[in-house]
């Protein structure tokens, strides 16, 4: 009851006048920065934060803060949902959360259901936002709990679990996944190990000491293969481009993506509860989720509406699970709740154990007006999808030089160093001839977000446990991750062994 | 209708372009009528990490307070230099831009530390520049859980020294740096080998501070400004602080290495450092107009405003203790074995 009475004066100073506009600037901004590849929304909060400090300057500080962090928040949802965007329509993952929606998305683009993939990422991050928001607010305070309890030996567990399912990204052959996936991993251990503070690979440059930038390989293998693929196979560019059929999707478009998107909410909201785990693993853990549970799963990866709505969803779930560890304990689960958190400090409120007592009407002001910008979202783009949807019938002869020059604009915008534009470059042309010889790309780009950190977990415990082994089945968390990461390889192979007819990705 | 959205977006694409340049344009291009012909182009302030970090925001805040109080009539941009924390601007700071008066940096120990540690070694170090002036200082703070049996760090470091397996100290940043000096400084002072001290390092301090409540970690090194909340809460306690005096606030009970017997401090300091070859006009202006900035009232608003906490060093005293600051942690990184 008290919780209602809370969320009740929370809406009280969410639909104050001045706060609905700063909701609706924030989400305008946060899809315009989700759309825009490069500005992530990690840039997108840092630089407006100056601005909002200068917007609410006359105010008292108490609603200055309330309402900056609206406009702010605002940004953060609002990417979320922007971020499908580029990646359905030219190929171009804005953020790493919105790489595994490639994979769909820009099929269902080619052929000609762009409309109904974008429609469906925002109807789905619509459900995401308010089922994060509901969670928010019956279950912060235990789960918050509970994500403490994620140590270093269930983070490896989880890791562990998540490449063992990279199969589920396959395309016609297991073999050529698994190469992919090593790649990924070997090149994820280039920079200064972060665990024993020794340089590994770098042949002392110190560009290589932060690691090879994740986006900027994701950008040149998706974006910039495809591109080259469009130049050098010049008989694609001259086939007749689909032609939207229609804008929204389909009565069978929306049934098929009704169990995905719940799927993708709760899975992306617990997730993002998690410090350190974040948007891009839970979009790709509800990819390889649905692509599991599907009656169809060849069909994933040739533009199946499930592989957008459920990690549409997800991403966009785990930005409110973010909240929670932000909200309730202060800590930072990702670098754009880490900004955030530096928001709320520059007006002197420290997010943390006494945010709720100490300031409710931020804390809960900050809730309601998460339920009103959710709603402006999709207010605002369902009309943009018309717009965005044209987009993939611009000729390639016009819309290949904007694909380059975004492409470049957006890793130089967050990478501020040449190196990563010929690292751009040569992965464009690696992801041409990847995809040439039906290497899958996907396994790769995971492998090099999921081996660093798996890496540093088992070492962290290991470190704990002075060498002890045992801890990653000693941890109950842990045990049931790796159980389930066992028998996510054991179960179809032990069926096929005693005759059942399963479908086995593992030759073509 | 179709087309007012896309009028509308086209704005919002524009104004996010505004808004990141916004920052930087805000102080008017009026030319000086000063006497001295520096600063006769507008002038750069690189921080050499993305955006949002502490260079970033001690660089915007400077850049703001020198416009808004016309210390400096032109335009101070501020720049992201992303890459090898802060060792790849570092490189071209020290060799292309020796000589270039219009372009500052924002630093902090990592200077010091990423030059004199063996593993992702940075060639160059604050000697390649001119240090103008410190501008804030925090503290590091060794921090247990309340429900901890350690009610004192002289326990802590007891049970360390008896049995080094079986206390893990954990930091935001990786070995050899900040966070993992700051733990090991008073084992160090107390005796104990400061290899054997079992390090875990996670990917910055909040993961820490989560490792520690939730039992990961049993003790962690890391920044005393960013802790007093979960003082207040009663979720930690902070056994001791690397102070040389204690601090106000919540964290006035909690004693300094010093008072506990332990030779030790460790200031983390942020300042600005000039090019190696700054000419001495350059650096004249600049020396004199940190000195009038960090003594208006304004700047007094903007460290609140951050919570960082005042402490200003003019160049010559700021060198001074560099040079210090270098010895200490020389030393230490020496005794781990991780000197260069």
């Amino acid at each position: 009851m008290e919780i209602i009475t809370y969320l009740l004066n929370g809406f009280a100073i969410a639909f104050q006048w001045h706060n609905i506009l700063f909701a609706l600037i924030g989400v305008i901004i946060g899809t315009a920065v989700g759309v825009l590849p490069g500005i992530g929304p990690m840039s997108g909060v840092a630089l407006l934060i100056p601005v909002t400090a200068t917007m609410t300057s006359g105010m008292p500080t108490e609603a200055a803060a309330a309402s900056s962090i609206i406009l702010l928040a605002g940004v953060y949802y609002g990417a979320m949902y922007g971020g499908s965007t580029t990646s359905i329509l030219i190929n171009t993952p804005g953020e790493s959360s919105s790489v595994v929606t490639t994979l769909d998305g820009y099929q269902m683009a080619k052929q000609g259901r762009a409309g109904a993939a974008l429609s469906i990422a925002a109807i789905g991050s619509f459900v995401a936002g308010i089922i994060s928001l509901i969670g928010l607010i019956l279950l912060a305070k235990p789960l918050s709990n509970i994500a403490l309890q994620f140590g270093p030996a269930e983070y490896f567990s989880l890791m562990l679990l998540g490449l063992c399912a990279v199969s589920g990204l396959a395309g016609k052959s297991m073999t050529k996944a698994l190469i992919m996936t090593v790649v990924g991993l070997m090149l994820g251990t280039i920079g200064i190990d972060t665990v024993s503070g020794i340089a590994r690979f770098t042949y002392d440059q110190p560009v290589l000491y932060g690691g090879l930038e994740f986006l900027t390989i994701a950008v040149g293998l998706f974006a910039l293969g495809e591109v080259f693929k469009t130049i050098l196979e010049k008989s694609d560019s001259t086939q007749p481009i689909a032609k939207i059929k229609r804008i929204l999707p389909t009565k069978q478009d929306l049934k098929d993506s009704a169990i995905p998107i719940t799927r993708g909410s709760l899975m992306g909201f617990f997730i993002g509860v998690l410090p350190g785990a974040g948007a891009s693993i839970a979009s790709f853990f509800s990819y390889i989720t649905e692509k599991k549970f599907s009656k169809n799963p060849d069909s994933f990866g040739k533009g199946n509406i499930a592989g957008v709505a459920g990690p549409e969803s997800a991403n966009n779930a785990a930005s409110g699970g973010a909240m929670i560890p932000l909200l309730t304990l202060g800590i930072p689960g990702s670098g754009t709740t880490a900004i955030l958190m530096g928001a709320f400090i520059m007006y002197n409120v420290q997010p943390g154990p006494l945010l709720f007592d100490d300031h409710p009407d931020i804390a809960w002001g900050l809730i309601a007006s998460m339920f009103i910008g959710n709603l402006f979202l999709l207010i605002l783009n369902m009309p943009l999808v018309k717009v965005f949807a044209k987009v993939v019938q611009t000729p390639p002869k016009y819309l290949l030089p904007i694909i380059i020059a975004i492409s470049f604009f957006g890793v130089y915008a967050v990478q501020y160093n040449t190196f990563d534009l010929y690292l751009l470059l040569a992965c464009g042309f690696l992801g041409y001839l990847f995809s040439k010889h039906d290497y899958p790309v996907a396994p790769l780009v995971l492998a090099l977000v999921l081996g660093p950190m798996m890496e540093n977990n088992m070492r962290r415990a290991l470190t704990i446990s002075n060498g002890d082994w045992k801890i990653f089945i000693t941890q109950p968390l842990s045990l049931i991750f790796i159980v389930i990461a066992v028998a996510w390889i054991l179960v179809p192979i032990i069926l096929k062994l005693i005759g059942r007819k399963v479908i086995v990705t593992d030759e073509g | 209708m179709k087309k007012k959205l896309l009028m509308l977006f086209t704005m919002l694409i524009l104004s996010i372009g505004l808004a990141a340049c916004g920052n930087n344009t805000s102080s008017s291009n009026s030319s000086g009528t000063d006497a001295s012909s520096y600063p006769e182009r507008n002038i750069t302030i690189v921080a050499p990490s993305g955006a949002g970090g502490g260079w970033d925001l001690t660089a915007r805040s400077i850049a703001k307070i020198m416009s808004e109080t016309k210390l400096v009539e032109k335009a101070i941009t501020v720049e992201n230099r992303a890459g090898g924390g802060g060792a790849v601007f570092m490189a071209e700071y020290a060799t292309k831009e020796a000589t270039n008066d219009y372009m500052l940096m924002t630093k902090s120990p990592p200077i010091l530390i990423n030059n004199l540690k063996a593993e992702g070694n940075s060639p160059y170090g604050y000697k390649d520049t001119t240090p103008l002036a410190q501008l804030t200082k925090d503290y590091g703070a060794i921090v247990v859980k309340s429900d901890s049996s350690f009610t004192s760090l002289i326990e802590l470091l007891d049970a360390i020294k008896a049995d080094p397996t079986s206390i893990t100290l954990a930091g935001g940043s990786a070995p050899g740096s900040m966070d993992h000096l700051v733990g090991v400084l008073p084992a160090y002072a107390y005796g104990i080998d400061p290899k054997q001290v079992k390090y875990v390092s996670y990917d910055g301090g909040g993961e820490a501070i989560a490792a520690l409540l939730g039992n990961n970690a049993d003790v962690i090194a890391t920044d005393a400004s960013s802790i007093g909340e979960y003082v207040k809460s009663g979720d930690v306690k902070v056994l001791a602080v690397s102070s040389s005096e204690r601090l106000p606030g919540v964290l006035e009970v909690v004693p300094t290495f010093k008072e506990l017997g332990l030779d030790a401090e460790f200031t983390i300091w942020r300042g600005l450092f000039g090019p190696k070859d700054m000419s001495d006009e350059a650096f004249n202006y600049w020396s004199t107009k940190l000195d009038e900035m960090a003594a208006t009232e304004e700047w007094q608003i903007e460290l609140e405003r951050n919570g960082w906490q005042h402490e200003y060093r003019n160049a010559e005293d700021f060198t001074v203790f560099l040079q210090e600051q270098e010895k200490v942690i020389g030393d230490l990184l020496k005794a781990l074995e991780m000197h260069k």
